[in-house]
């Protein structure tokens, strides 16, 4: 049943494929604006025998991925302490964590160039703060989410305070805290190309607007490619290491650009 | 809300956190913590704040704003939601087989079709207008899809017997059904839409708040940044939960378990008869129709001299744009924003 889908799934991505190729080689779209499927191709083949592709890629990979680590290594013991201990102190913090939440990245990006200048600390910087959000929140909300009857009965059963936290509350905590970090994941992707885009001298973001800027068409098209079979790639790792490490229960989590909501079983 | 000591005492306690943080930013620069060059303290952000909006210049950008946000959230609800529609309810096995087609396209990332929708629809605002909708066109669509799956087949059975079909259907059981999915789809989708729209006018626009603070980076009017910095992190907070207050009012019967658990007391219950409705819809047409004008204001303005948005009362003078071009071309040495690195 499950391959069956699978297979359906994949006509119309092969159908919307073929189409990409067909259709500016049939003169139906100017190929000068809609360059076909192998233009592209041939394109990342070239961008990577050149070099270009490893070098950028690790730059932005890199990036992304300091921030991530950073914004993590803070949200998560930030988001469990505050849940977990002082829920007076996470009333106090809300509603200026969420206005941190809130604040456009693009527009704080402006203000962070202002302290950091545009080298790598400002994009990192950026990055980071985007991440540290979703992480904490999640953190926060799995703690708080916890059974009260799972704790009870741990309580009950002369658990310490200390063994409470690590082997029951986290453990309830981890599927919320691995729906934050795919979020998180994916924020800092679209962010790290925005970044890239506005002040950089390296990565794919500055490869598709360097494109941009000579016209040049089809690179666009490879490096959008790249970037979203990047983020992809990400994203199905992070799914994969959540499900390893925090199997119980399915969360539906929204994702940055709408994880597919309609996974969600008919009744 | 039954207003209690404790809930007040409450009330306080939540937002000390933000009035410590808004005292802190007005007391470090004063003290000299911070260079008050960069970060100059809250009451210079206000003062620039109110200067703004006497010129009338902040309305006219929030106005053309809110017009670009509301098209293209527009053209993604009229295409996501009969497209959800179809996919949920009418056809789900095409449902099923597009699943990967369209989680590929929505994972495309919005900022690398933004060159790509300036190759195919030109620098004006159907290029934006597009960015935007294309993001928010998937939680939307995604959250329809779901809507319309997960509606009670009950009801449509019940429906059905009692001889309702085709549009009536549609209508009066499987659109309320859907609806309150449908609306957690929109609100993020709006949250996105929020976002995109500062972006992309940062990239390129001659108006807008995005527009606004980029054009304050690059003339280094430091409190305007922060003042159109301040504007958006308000509008946008106050969006959000706008439209989660909105949700939750519309739809408390549709409780979320993990707030049962949390003990709140059942919200009161938003009923908008049509009047409500009719009003509602009323300031949305007159938002979109006055930024409409605006925007083909301030584009005319663009096209007929100067090449950016000075407010209402100060037509380009020949000196003023004599002047305007020598900055430029100062300012293009060095810009740090938009050559993408071409100096290095």
């Amino acid at each position: 049943m499950k391959r069956d889908i699978s297979i359906i799934g994949a006509i119309p991505l092969a159908v919307f494929l073929a189409l990409w190729e067909l259709l500016p080689r049939a003169g139906a779209i100017d190929p000068v604006f809609l360059p076909p499927l192998s233009t592209v191709v041939e394109t990342v083949v070239g961008l990577w025998h050149g070099g270009d592709l490893q070098t950028h890629a690790l730059v932005s990979l890199r990036r992304a991925l300091v921030g991530f680590l950073a914004a993590v290594a803070l949200g998560l013991p930030l988001g469990l302490v505050v849940g977990g201990w002082f829920p007076r102190l996470q009333t106090a913090l809300e509603p200026l964590m969420e206005l941190f939440a809130q604040a456009n990245p693009v527009v704080l990006f402006h203000i962070i160039i202002l302290f950091l200048g545009i080298g790598e600390g400002a994009k990192t910087f950026i990055i980071g703060w985007l991440c540290l959000w979703p992480v904490t929140f999640s953190a926060i909300n799995g703690v708080r989410g916890a059974d009260p009857l799972i704790l009870k009965a741990a309580r009950s059963l002369g658990v310490g305070r200390l063994r409470l936290f690590v082997s029951v509350v986290i453990p309830l905590a981890a599927p919320s805290i691995f729906a934050g970090l795919r979020l998180s994941a994916g924020y800092a992707f679209i962010m790290l190309i925005a970044a890239e885009m506005m002040g950089a001298s390296s990565g794919l973001g500055w490869l598709v607007i360097q494109a941009q800027e000579s016209y040049h068409v089809a690179r666009i098209f490879a490096g959008a490619a790249v970037i979203t079979v990047m983020a992809l790639a990400v994203d199905g790792i992070l799914k994969l290491i959540g499900l390893w490490l925090a199997p119980a229960r399915d969360t539906e989590e929204s994702r940055p650009l709408g994880e597919l909501a309609a996974n969600v079983k008919e009744r | 809300m039954a207003r209690t000591p404790d809930a007040i005492t409450d009330r306080i306690l939540r937002w000390s956190g933000v009035a410590v943080f808004l005292l802190l930013w007005e007391t470090a620069p004063r003290a000299g913590w911070v260079d008050p060059y960069f970060a100059p303290p809250f009451s210079a952000v206000l003062g620039a704040f109110g200067r703004l909006a006497a010129e009338g210049t902040l309305a006219s950008h929030l106005l053309i704003s809110a017009w670009r946000g509301l098209s293209g959230l527009a053209v993604a609800v009229a295409v996501g939601v009969p497209a959800g529609f179809l996919l949920g309810r009418h056809s789900p096995r095409a449902g099923e087989a597009l699943e990967p087609l369209l989680r590929l396209l929505s994972q495309v990332n919005p900022f690398t079709l933004l060159p790509l929708f300036l190759l195919f629809f030109g620098i004006g605002e159907t290029a934006k207008i597009a960015v935007i909708g294309w993001v928010s066109l998937w939680p939307i669509l995604f959250y329809t899809v779901t809507g319309a799956r997960t509606v009670d087949p009950l009801l449509v059975k019940t429906a059905r017997s009692l001889g309702v079909n085709g549009g009536g259907l549609c209508r009066t059981v499987l659109l309320p059904g859907a609806l309150p999915t449908l609306f957690t789809g929109v609100r993020i989708g709006a949250g996105l839409v929020f976002f995109m729209l500062v972006a992309a006018e940062m990239l390129g626009a001659n108006a807008g708040v995005g527009w606004l603070v980029h054009n304050s980076a690059m003339n280094f009017q430091i409190p305007r940044l922060y003042a159109g910095a301040v504007a958006i992190v308000f509008l946008g907070y106050a969006l959000n939960r706008g439209l989660l207050t909105l949700e939750q009012a519309l739809f408390a019967w549709r409780e979320a378990p993990s707030e049962a658990v949390t003990g709140r007391a059942a919200r009161h219950v938003l009923r908008p008869g049509k009047g409500g409705a009719a009003l509602a819809a009323a300031l949305l047409i007159l938002l979109f129709v006055a930024g409409g004008w605006e925007v083909r204001r301030v584009n005319l303005a663009a096209v007929s001299g100067g090449h950016s948005h000075h407010g209402k009362h100060s037509l380009p003078t020949p000196e003023r744009i004599e002047e305007e071009k020598q900055l430029e071309q100062d300012l293009n040495g060095w810009e740090p924003f938009t050559d993408g690195g071409k100096g290095k």
